[in-house]
């Protein structure tokens, strides 16, 4: 079995469950001087916060392994229309997104665009919140595709274990 | 942005066609994200039912509290005008979707049995009348002086249990060895109750003690009639004097015959508290006492696994739980089929109260071959409380492997390499 055989089974039996579950796929694209590249497809923003436990299972499986680069799938090309679509993207954050989150003592941060794909962080209210998940896809997501028609996909990269002071907690019922 | 843009945002993203789901979310529950998630694999109009979402602008949210059933169903119906399902995402959304389910004339559980599901109290007298296996038991009432606790302890016979009937998650039962103990017991859950701000009238479940193995049974109703999703083992079930829930893993490892007989008991049970849709979760014990394997009803649930334990299954297609619930409501033909291999979660139990500082040795955890997942739930900096006083878990753990043993193993070695610090 050849690395990338090996990986993709590492993969397979690890965290490919846990990736369906987000709503993504993910397979070996190649492995080029130890180094894993991974291609993403469906919903790459449910993906990339599972970037780090990707690259331990893998490492811890296949110890020839150095890195672990994941790539989403082409937008096309990064051009000038990034920089708009982030001050448009940012413009629609401000006045329509966290005026309202605010109310949950919440705030959306843009973290960047990267071909199409807008990221961001929830912070305050939001960050660890059980309900984040509905904010995000049942209100910012679609409210930015409305207003952002180039916009290709929304990546969330907040860690939410991290948060501190989410609005709702979760409880085991 | 105006009110009638947010309609207009939340139809753009809708594919023509697509079902119509109303799905009622609590603030508080784990599962928010998992159904979402659902709802887009299965390409569903989705239309939020939540006590504690913000209508952002964004795909509908409606205000819906599950304390006032009359007012919210009236609202849900008016704005949500016609689903093609409805489905409470967790516990505190049962009997508020079932009552918006009968007014829009969907397949729906009436919403007595409902309640009674809620309800430890009228689960036992209806399972009594049914003749269902479950353990001796007697209902103390509220006011009831403490010599009624004492003779409902020695009908049932020591050890006992004693319950709150309207908790769920192990919070608030306790196990008694003696006299002293129930007494002391009842004092206890009370104040867990009072706390909790539950009504002073609330009754109190004392309960036989039935050693034995636990499982529980995930499944669906289609007319009264139970197709299994899953049965976990529950290793290392606890004898009290708290309940926890760590470890479960699937496929049980129990003979056939008897998993046969406690999946008939659980579908039986689920039938005498009059559920006949959706989705329910049943945990038992096998009493072997007496040389013969019986299975016996502790408690069931009109919904799905709790917490996010629900992550520890994958279906035909990698399909999650939360989207058979989903397809199940909608009518579809569901194939609970299971991938190959065993799964387990490690609910990651809270040791002692105070003031939860850290968790360290996450990602040496996450790294033990088999180990598929791992979540902590608790914010950092938070008040934390054990059983039975405490109402959530720490965190979740997920591992798969080829059989029941590499999965605990797995489970077990992530546990010792986790350092929980709380002072």
């Amino acid at each position: 079995m050849d690395l990338a055989d090996r990986v993709a089974t590492a993969l397979e039996r690890g965290i490919l469950p846990s990736i369906i579950a987000r709503g993504a796929g993910i397979r070996v694209a190649a492995v080029q001087d130890g180094v894993a590249i991974l291609e993403v497809t469906g919903s790459p923003g449910a993906v990339l916060p599972l970037a780090s436990r990707v690259e331990a299972l893998i490492r811890a499986a296949v110890p020839e392994i150095t890195g672990v680069r994941i790539t989403g799938p082409d937008a096309g090309p990064p051009g000038s229309a990034a920089g708009s679509l982030a001050k448009r993207a940012r413009r629609v954050l401000d006045a329509e997104i966290n005026p309202v989150i605010a109310a949950h003592r919440g705030h959306v941060t843009l973290a960047g665009v990267d071909q199409g794909w807008v990221r961001i962080r929830l912070e305050g209210g939001c960050q660890g919140c059980s309900l984040a998940e509905v904010t995000l896809r049942q209100g910012i997501e679609p409210l930015l595709r409305a207003r952002l028609p180039d916009m290709t996909g929304l990546v969330d990269l907040t860690d939410h274990e991290a948060g501190t002071q989410p609005f709702f907690s979760a409880e085991k019922r | 942005m105006k009110p009638g843009d947010a309609a207009t945002a939340g139809r753009a993203t809708a594919k023509p066609g697509a079902a119509r789901v109303l799905l009622l979310v609590p603030a508080r529950t784990y599962r928010a994200a998992d159904f979402l998630l659902a709802a887009a694999r299965l390409g569903l109009d989705l239309v939020i039912g939540s006590d504690g979402a913000l209508p952002l602008g964004g795909l509908p949210v409606v205000h819906a509290d599950p304390g006032d059933p009359d007012r919210s169903a009236s609202r849900l119906v008016a704005a949500t005008e016609s689903a093609d399902a409805v489905v409470a995402a967790d516990t505190p959304m049962l009997v508020l979707a079932a009552a918006v389910a009968a007014r829009m004339g969907l397949a729906h559980n009436p919403v007595k049995a409902v309640i009674a599901a809620t309800d430890k109290t009228q689960q036992r007298r209806r399972w009594a009348h049914a003749g269902i296996a479950q353990p001796a038991f007697r209902i103390v009432a509220s006011a009831a002086p403490e010599d009624s606790l004492r003779q409902a302890a020695a009908r049932v016979g020591y050890p006992c249990v004693v319950k709150a009937v309207s908790l769920s998650a192990s919070q608030g039962i306790l196990r008694a060895d003696d006299p002293a103990a129930a007494v002391a017991a009842a004092g206890r859950i009370r104040r867990i109750l009072a706390a909790a701000g539950r009504p002073g009238n609330e009754p109190l479940l004392v309960e036989e003690y039935v050693p034995g193995w636990e499982l529980s049974i995930d499944g669906f109703l289609d007319r009264g009639d139970l197709t299994v999703t899953a049965v976990f083992d529950k290793p290392g079930t606890p004898e009290g004097p708290t309940f926890e829930e760590t470890v479960l893993t699937t496929p049980s490892r129990l003979p056939g015959h008897v998993v046969s007989a406690a999946v008939r008991t659980a579908g039986q049970a689920a039938r005498a508290l009059g559920l006949r849709y959706g989705p329910m979760h049943a945990e038992l014990r096998i009493d072997d006492r007496g040389g013969r394997a019986r299975p016996v009803m502790l408690e069931l649930a009109a919904r799905s696994i709790g917490g996010l334990c629900s992550r520890a299954l994958r279906f035909g297609g990698g399909q999650s739980l939360e989207e058979l619930v989903l397809a199940s409501a909608l009518g579809r033909r569901v194939s609970p089929c299971r991938l190959p291999g065993t799964s387990g979660v490690l609910m990651l139990p809270i040791e002692r109260a105070g003031v939860l500082r850290a968790v360290h040795g996450r990602a040496e955890a996450a790294a033990v071959p088999g180990i598929t997942g791992l979540t902590i739930t608790i914010p950092i900096g938070r008040p934390v409380y054990p059983l039975p006083e405490g109402d959530r878990y720490l965190g979740f753990v997920f591992a798969e492997g080829e059989d029941y043993q590499q999965v605990e193993r797995a489970l077990g070695a992530a546990r010792e390499r986790l350092h929980v610090v709380i002072r």
